[in-house]
C-alpha cells in the first residue's frame, strides 16, 4: 500500500495531490501536463517534492516534516518507461540481471531467468535491446523491474510508443504479472481505454490536483469528469491524445451467431460475439476515428451499427473536427473539416452514426 | 640523439601527469555542466573554457602568481618539499593540465549529453547507488567519447610551450620539453636537430588525431536505433 500527500512547483506549474492506494492496479490518468509523470517520479524517488509525505508499505520515504528522504536506489520500486529505458550495451541477460545483482539475497524473489521465461524471452537473453522490437523491450523493461523483487510496480505510459497490435499483448503480459506476482501497480496513461481495461481504480489528475479516484468506469461515466470537460474546454482536452475513445456504460444482451448485442441506455448496439451472460454490466469502448457521419440514413451497408441522433455540440481543433451526438448516449464522432463543410452539420441537426461490430470493444465494468 | 629521447621522455613524462590531472577534474566539470542545474553554472563554463581563450603565456604568468617562489602554494611546497613548484617539471605539467583542461571538458561534455539521462534514472531506480550508476551505464556509454577526450587533451599537452617557459622555463634535462627544445635550437641555429624533433611531434600528433577521429566517428555510427523495431515480430 502506497500513501501521499505531497506538494511540488516548478516555474508555472504546481502539483498537489494526495491518495492512498491499495494493492490493486491503480491507473493514473489525465490529459498531458496534467502531472501524472511528476506524481510518478516523486513515487520512485527520482524527484523530490517541496513538501509532505509518502509512506510506502507502512515506512516513510518522504517526509518533509521530519526531513526523510529515501534516495531511489533503496526504495525498491521497479519502473517501466514509455520507451523501455533499456541499457543499449547490456544484452538482455545484462538488462535483466542488472537490478537484481544488487539486492541482498535474502530478498531475491524471482529468478531472472525464469521471469525471462514469463515474459516470453528465454530465446531473446543474448539479444542487444537495438535488436528488439518494441513489445520485446517492453517485456525485457517489465522483466528488468520485477527482478529486483519490488514492493511496488510503476508503469509510466509503457503501450504509448507500441501499435495497436503490441498494445493488447503488453497489457495481458502485465495482467498476468499482477495475477502471478502480486505485486501492487501503478499505471500512468493518457488513454481512457488502457486504464478502463487494466485497473481497478483510477486517479483522474488536472492541472496538478485531483479532480476524481474512483472505479474507472465509474469515474468516466461521471458528467463532472468528462461531459464538463468537453463543455468547457473540448481542444485543449484532445489535441495531444492520438485518439479520442467514448466509453460507455452498457449491459450484455442476445448472442446471436458471431454478434451480441449490447444495451446502452435505450440504445442497443451490435458488437462481435462476446463470453458473457446476458445482463451482465460492462463498458463499452469506440473509437470517435472509427464511426461515419451520414446526414440522411445510409442504404445497403456490410457495418452492423446504424444509430440515429441529433447534434449537440461541434468544435475543431488541429484540422479535425469534433461532434457531440445524443443518440440516447452522447456519443463524439471525429471528421475531417473538408466533410464536415461537404456534410454541412450544425448543432440541431439529425444525423446518423454508422460503425461496425468489430469497432466495438467490451470491457468489465 | 640521447638528448632527444630524454626530452621526448620528458615531454610524454609531463603530459601523463597532466592528463592524470585532467582526467578526473575534467569528467566532473563536465558532469556539473551537463547533468546539473545550479547557480554560478554559467561562470564556471566561462572560467573552464578561459584558457582557450588567453594567449599561454598568460596562463603561465598567472600560474606564476599561485606557484612561484613568493606566491603561497609555491612557500607551501617548499615547507612541505623543501621545493618550489616553480621552475620544476612539475610546473610544466600543471602548465599542460590547465592549458588543456577546456578541450577535455568539452570532449568529456559532449561525451555525456549522449548517454540519455533517463537510462540513469532507470539505473537508480534498480538499485545502483550515483557511483555505480556512473562507472556500469554512464561510463560504458560514453567511454568512446572519454577516450578521444583524453586523447585530444594529451596532443594539447604535449605541444603546450607559451604557459610551460613562462611557469617551468626551459631548462635542459630539467623542464625542456620537445617544443622548448625546438625553440632553443631553432633560435641557436641547430635546423637540423630541431627538425628531428619537429618530426616526432608531426607523427604523434597525426596518430593521436587519426585515433580520436576514427573514436569519434564509430560512436556516432554505433549507436543502436532506438525506437525502430527493425520489422521483428513479437
Amino acid at each position: 500500500m502506497i500513501s501521499f500527500d505531497l506538494k511540488l512547483k516548478r516555474y508555472d506549474f504546481s502539483l498537489d495531490v494526495s491518495g492512498e492506494f491499495d494493492d490493486g492496479i491503480t491507473a493514473i490518468f489525465g490529459p498531458s501536463g496534467a502531472g501524472k509523470s511528476t506524481l510518478l517520479n516523486c513515487i520512485a524517488g527520482s524527484l523530490r517534492p517541496d513538501a509532505g509525505r509518502i509512506e510506502l508499505d507502512g515506512g516513510v520515504v518522504f517526509s518533509s516534516v521530519d526531513a526523510v528522504w529515501t534516495t531511489p536506489d533503496k526504495r525498491r520500486i521497479g519502473t517501466v518507461y514509455q520507451d523501455g529505458a533499456l541499457f543499449p550495451h547490456l544484452d538482455v541477460q545484462g538488462n535483466i540481471e542488472f537490478g537484481y545483482r544488487l539486492i541482498p539475497q535474502a530478498i531475491r524473489r524471482f529468478d531472472p531467468l525464469d521471469l525471462a521465461e514469463f515474459l516470453g524471452l528465454s530465446a531473446l537473453l543474448a539479444r542487444k535491446p537495438g535488436e528488439l522490437s518494441g513489445g520485446e523491450r517492453q517485456r525485457v523493461a517489465i522483466a528488468r523491474a520485477l527482478a529486483i523483487s519490488p514492493g511496488l510496480l510503476l508503469l509510466d505510459e509503457p503501450l504509448a510508443s507500441l501499435d495497436a497490435a503490441r498494445r493488447g499483448s503488453i497489457l495481458n503480459y502485465l495482467r498476468r504479472v499482477h495475477a502471478e506476482f502480486k505485486i501492487p501497480m501503478i499505471y500512468v496513461s493518457h488513454s481512457i481505454t488502457e486504464v478502463v481495461s487494466i485497473a481497478s481504480k483510477a486517479m483522474l489528475l488536472r492541472d496538478g490536483s485531483v479532480v476524481g479516484f474512483d472505479r474507472p468506469s465509474a469515474l468516466l461515466l461521471r458528467a463532472a469528469a468528462l461531459g464538463d470537460v468537453i463543455a468547457t474546454d473540448p481542444a485543449a482536452e484532445y489535441t495531444r491524445a492520438e485518439r479520442f475513445e467514448n466509453i460507455l456504460d452498457g449491459v450484455i444482451g442476445e448472442s446471436t451467431g458471431h454478434s451480441t448485442m449490447v444495451r446502452i441506455g435505450d440504445l442497443e448496439i451490435s458488437t462481435r460475439r462476446q463470453n458473457r451472460n446476458p445482463g451482465e454490466k460492462i463498458v463499452v469502448s469506440l473509437g470517435a476515428s472509427q464511426i461515419i457521419l451520414a446526414s440522411s440514413m445510409p442504404q445497403n451497408l456490410s457495418a452492423r451499427n446504424i444509430v440515429k441522433g441529433t447534434v449537440a455540440q461541434v468544435w475543431s481543433s488541429d484540422g479535425l473536427v469534433f461532434t457531440q451526438v445524443d443518440a440516447g448516449p452522447k456519443i463524439i464522432v471525429e471528421i475531417t473539416e473538408n466533410a464536415m463543410t461537404e456534410l454541412g452539420v450544425t448543432v440541431g441537426n439529425d444525423v446518423f452514426l454508422v460503425f461496425k461490430s468489430s469497432s466495438v470493444d467490451v470491457f468489465d465494468a | 640523439m640521447n638528448t632527444d629521447i630524454s626530452i621526448v621522455a620528458l615531454s610524454l613524462q609531463t603530459a601523463i601527469v597532466a592528463t592524470a590531472v585532467t582526467l578526473p577534474l575534467g569528467m566532473f566539470f563536465a558532469w556539473l555542466l551537463v547533468r546539473k542545474e545550479f547557480r554560478g553554472k554559467f561562470a564556471l563554463d566561462v572560467l573552464v573554457s578561459l584558457p582557450l581563450a588567453l594567449p599561454p603565456v598568460v596562463i603561465g604568468y598567472m600560474l606564476l602568481w599561485v606557484v612561484g617562489n613568493n606566491a603561497w602554494l609555491g612557500q607551501l611546497s617548499l615547507s612541505w618539499f623543501g621545493s618550489t613548484i616553480a621552475f620544476t617539471w612539475f610546473a610544466a605539467a600543471l602548465a599542460a593540465a590547465v592549458v588543456s583542461l577546456p578541450l577535455v571538458v568539452r570532449s568529456f561534455a559532449a561525451a555525456l549529453a549522449g548517454v540519455d539521462p533517463k537510462l540513469e534514472t532507470a539505473a537508480r531506480g534498480l538499485g545502483a547507488g550515483p557511483a555505480r550508476t556512473f562507472l556500469t551505464v554512464t561510463l560504458p556509454l560514453a567511454y568512446r567519447g572519454v577516450i578521444a577526450g583524453v586523447l585530444l587533451g594529451f596532443v594539447r599537452a604535449l605541444s603546450e610551450f607559451g604557459a610551460t617557459i613562462v611557469v617551468a622555463g626551459n631548462i635542459p634535462g630539467r623542464t625542456q620539453t620537445v617544443p622548448s627544445a625546438i625553440f632553443t635550437r631553432i633560435s641557436t641555429g641547430d635546423t637540423e636537430a630541431a627538425w628531428r624533433l619537429v618530426l616526432v611531434s608531426v607523427v604523434i600528433g597525426i596518430a593521436a588525431l587519426a585515433v580520436h577521429n576514427w573514436l569519434l566517428r564509430r560512436s556516432t555510427a554505433g549507436q543502436p536505433r532506438s525506437g525502430s523495431s527493425v520489422g521483428r515480430s513479437n
